[in-house]
C-alpha cells in the first residue's frame, strides 16, 4: 500500500505545456504523485486546473512534454478504467434518474456489482432518492451525483475538479471525511478548488498561476515561504512576485519587490 | 466492441425517451397525424361537377358537333351552363367562376386543326391543378361520347395498383421514408448536442469507451425507434381493420387501407439503414451547433432539400437536369425509390433497382459513420 518514500508515482508529468492559440493554459509543469495522498491544486478562475487535469486524464494531447500515469503514458485509453474523474460540469443526465445515471456510468467502466453502486449512491446521500429525475435535483444534489459517477468503479486515482462548488458546509464535512478514507486505502486523489479555505484538509497543495506553479508543498510550508498567516495573503504575495518575472525570462527572475508592477 | 457498453448506450436513450413524452409525441404521433390528414385531404377531395359551356364558332358544321357535345355532357354528369352564344360571354362566364371549361367549336383552318373543326377548351389557368382535373372530366365525357360509335375509345390501366388512381399509394412510401429520416436526424442532433454542450461526453470520453460504442449505441438506441416508428406508420398506412359503428361513433376504419404489396422485412432493412444514416448525421453536425435551436436551423439545409429533390412530390426524371445529379447522392432519394419498389411493385432482393437502393444506403451510412466517429474526439486511441 502506502509504504515507504520511494513508491512508484502514480501520477508524473514532465514540462508538462499544452497551448490554445496565443495562450499557454499549462505552461511547464512537472509534478509527481505518490499514492495515498491527496493533491491540491490551488488557482484562480483561468489559471490551468482544468486544463492541466484533462493532460493527466487523456482528454487532451499535451504540446510538448509527458504525462504518465499509473505507470502508462498518456493518452491511453485501458488506464481510464481505473480512473475517477469529476468534471468541473456536472456531466450527468437531466433525463435519466439519479440510479440511471450511476448505473449507466458504471457499465461504461465495466462494472457489474450493483454493491458499489449503492455504496456510491450511499455516500454522497442519495441513496434514497434512487428514481429522482435529475431534473427535479437540486445543484448540490446534482454536484453529489457527479460525484458518486466518478467513484462506481472504486477508482486508484481520483481527479476531483471543483467538487465542493455548490455543496453546503456540512456536506462538505463529510466529502472530505471520505477522500480521506480512499486515501487512507491507498488511492490518490487530486483535488483542483479557487476556494482557499479548503486547501489544508490536502496533504500537498500546487499554488497554480498562468499555467504555471508558484509554490508547492504542505499549507503550512507555503505560508511559510510567503511569509504570511493565510494562504490567500500568501497567493497574493507569491503572485505579486511572479507577476513581473512573467516580462522577464521564465523562472530566473528573482523576486523583487515592485508590487505596483502587478497587473 | 464491448456489447455491454453498447447496450448501456442504447439503453440510456430508451430511458432518457421514457421521460420525454414530448419526444415521444413527436416520433409516433405527429407522423400518424400527417398520415391521416394526408389521406383524408386526399380521399375526401370534394370534386363538384364540371361546369361548362359550349359556344359554337363553325356554322352549322359546328352546331351538331355542339349538339353531340352537350348530350355527351350531360350522360358524362357534367352540367352544361347556358351563358348565351359568344366567345366574349363565355369568357365573362369563366371571369365570374360560373363555369369551369368554356368549349368552343373552331371553324376548319384555325391553328391546330387537321381539317375539321376544332374544339378549343379554356380554363381560368388560376388553379392549374383544378383546371387539369376539369379538363381530365371534359375529356372523358367526351371520350365516352365517341365511344360505340365507331370511333377508337380510349381506356386507362395501369402496370401497378389499382386503376383508379390513389396518390396515397405513391405517397405514404415516401412518408415513412421522410419520417424515418426527418425525426431520427432532429433527435440524435438535440440529443448529442446535449451531450457535447452539457459535458456527458466529456465524462464519458473519460471512461474506457471505444468511439465506436458510442456510435454504435447511439445507431442501435434511436434505430430501435426509428423501427418502432415505422411500425406505427406501416399499421396506420396499410392497416385495414373495420371497426363497426358503435352506439353513437360511426363505423371508421383504423388504418388508411393502402394496398401495398410488399415484404415488412425489407421495409425495415430500408428504413434502419437510413435511420443509421440520420443517426450519423446528427451526431455529425451536433458539432456545428451551440444550442438545439440551431439543430433545427439544420432543417432547411439538411431536410427540405431531400424532401423536395428525395422523390416525396415528384419523381427524379421529372426534376431539371441540373437537379438530376444532387437528387442522385441524398439517401432519401434512394430510401423512397427502394420503400416504392418494396412497398408498390412488391419487389423482392432480386430486384436489381432494389439493389441499388440498399446499397446506396448502406454506403451512405457507413459514410456518415465514419465522419461522424470523427467528430467524438478523445486523444485516446
Ligand atoms: N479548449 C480550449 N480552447 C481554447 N482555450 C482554452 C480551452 N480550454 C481552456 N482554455 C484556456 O486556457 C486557460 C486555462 O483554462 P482552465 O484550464 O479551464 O482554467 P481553470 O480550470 O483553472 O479555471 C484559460 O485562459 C482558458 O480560456
Ligand atoms: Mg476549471
Amino acid at each position: 500500500m502506502t509504504a515507504g518514500t520511494d513508491v512508484a508515482p502514480v501520477v508524473e508529468a514532465r514540462e508538462l505545456r499544452k497551448v490554445f492559440g496565443p495562450i499557454a493554459a499549462v505552461d511547464g509543469i512537472s509534478l509527481d504523485f505518490t499514492p495515498g495522498r491527496i493533491y491540491g491544486l490551488l488557482g484562480p478562475n483561468g489559471s490551468g486546473k482544468t486544463t492541466l487535469i484533462r493532460l493527466l486524464v487523456g482528454l487532451a494531447r499535451p504540446t510538448s512534454g509527458t504525462a504518465r500515469v499509473l505507470g502508462t503514458e498518456m493518452p491511453e485509453r485501458q488506464v481510464l478504467g481505473r480512473i475517477g474523474y469529476m468534471t468541473q460540469a456536472d456531466g450527468i443526465y437531466a433525463d435519466l434518474s439519479v440510479v440511471e445515471n450511476a448505473r449507466f456510468f458504471a457499465s461504461m467502466y465495466g462494472v457489474r456489482d450493483r454493491t458499489a453502486i449503492e455504496e456510491a449512491l450511499d455516500l454522497v446521500d442519495l441513496g434514497g432518492r434512487h428514481s429522482t429525475p435529475v431534473e427535479e435535483l437540486s445543484g448540490g444534489m446534482r454536484r453529489r451525483l457527479s460525484l458518486a459517477c466518478a467513484l462506481v468503479h472504486r477508482p486508484r486515482l481520483l481527479f476531483l475538479d471543483e467538487p465542493t462548488v455548490g455543496v453546503d458546509p456540512a456536506l462538505r464535512v463529510v466529502f472530505w471525511e471520505h477522500f480521506r478514507r480512499l486515501a487512507a486505502d491507498g488511492a490518490t486523489i487530486v483535488v483542483s478548488s479557487h476556494v482557499m479555505d479548503e486547501a489544508d484538509r490536502c496533504d500537498e497543495l500546487l499554488l497554480i498561476l498562468n499555467g504555471r506553479v508558484l509554490a508547492r508543498g504542505s499549507g503550512a510550508q507555503i505560508r511559510e515561504t510567503a511569509g504570511t498567516h493565510d494562504l490567500e495573503g500568501a497567493f497574493l504575495r507569491l503572485a505579486g512576485r511572479a507577476a513581473p518575472a512573467a516580462e522577464a525570462p521564465p523562472r530566473e527572475a528573482p523576486p523583487n519587490d515592485r508590487e505596483g508592477a502587478a497587473s | 466492441m464491448n456489447v455491454r457498453r453498447v447496450a448501456a448506450i442504447a439503453r440510456r436513450i430508451a430511458n432518457g425517451f421514457k421521460r420525454d413524452h414530448r419526444s415521444l409525441g413527436l416520433l409516433f404521433g405527429a407522423p400518424v397525424l400527417v398520415l391521416l390528414l394526408l389521406g383524408w385531404v386526399i380521399r375526401g377531395q370534394s370534386s363538384p361537377a364540371t361546369r361548362i359551356a359550349v359556344v359554337n364558332e363553325a356554322g352549322p358544321l359546328g352546331a351538331v358537333i355542339v349538339t353531340r357535345i352537350v348530350d355527351a355532357a350531360r350522360t358524362g354528369g357534367l352540367q352544361v351552363v347556358d351563358i348565351g352564344a359568344s366567345v366574349d360571354s363565355a369568357r365573362a362566364a369563366l371571369a365570374d367562376d360560373r363555369i369551369d371549361v368554356a368549349l368552343t367549336v373552331e371553324p376548319p383552318g384555325t391553328p391546330g386543326s387537321t381539317g375539321g373543326p376544332v374544339i378549343e377548351l379554356m380554363t381560368p389557368g388560376v388553379i392549374s391543378t383544378d383546371d387539369s382535373l376539369h379538363v381530365a372530366a371534359v375529356q372523358r365525357a367526351l371520350a365516352d361520347a365517341v365511344a360505340g360509335t365507331g370511333a377508337p375509345a380510349v381506356v386507362h390501366r395501369v402496370l401497378y395498383g389499382s386503376p383508379d388512381p390513389d396518390v396515397l399509394d405513391s405517397f405514404a412510401p415516401a412518408l415513412i421514408g421522410f419520417f424515418g429520416f426527418f425525426f431520427v436526424f432532429v433527435l440524435t442532433g438535440v440529443s448529442f448536442l446535449r451531450e457535447r454542450v452539457g459535458g456527458t461526453l466529456e465524462r464519458l470520453l473519460a471512461t474506457p469507451v471505444r468511439r465506436s460504442e458510442i456510435v454504435a449505441g447511439y445507431s442501435l438506441g434511436f434505430g430501435l425507434f426509428a423501427t418502432l416508428q415505422v411500425v406505427v406508420i406501416l399499421m396506420v398506412a396499410f392497416g385495414s381493420l373495420r371497426v363497426p359503428a358503435i352506439g353513437p361513433l360511426p363505423e371508421f376504419s383504423a388504418g388508411l387501407g393502402i394496398a401495398n404489396a410488399g415484404s415488412p422485412a425489407l421495409t425495415f432493412l430500408i428504413v434502419f439503414l437510413l435511420a443509421i444514416g440520420a443517426v450519423n448525421l446528427g451526431i455529425l453536425l451536433s458539432t456545428f451547433a451551440r444550442t438545439e435551436l440551431q439543430v433545427i436551423q439544420f432543417i432547411p439545409i439538411v431536410i427540405v432539400p431531400q424532401a423536395l429533390l428525395g422523390g416525396v412530390f415528384w419523381s427524379i426524371s421529372s426534376l431539371p437536369d441540373p437537379l438530376q445529379p444532387i437528387a442522385r447522392v441524398l439517401p432519401l432519394t434512394y430510401a423512397i425509390d427502394g420503400l416504392r419498389n418494396v412497398l408498390i411493385r412488391g419487389e423482392g432482393l432480386a430486384s436489381q433497382t432494389l439493389q441499388v437502393d440498399l446499397l446506396v444506403l448502406l454506403l451512405v451510412a457507413v459514410v456518415l459513420i465514419v465522419l461522424g466517429a470523427a467528430t467524438i474526439r478523445r486523444e485516446v486511441a
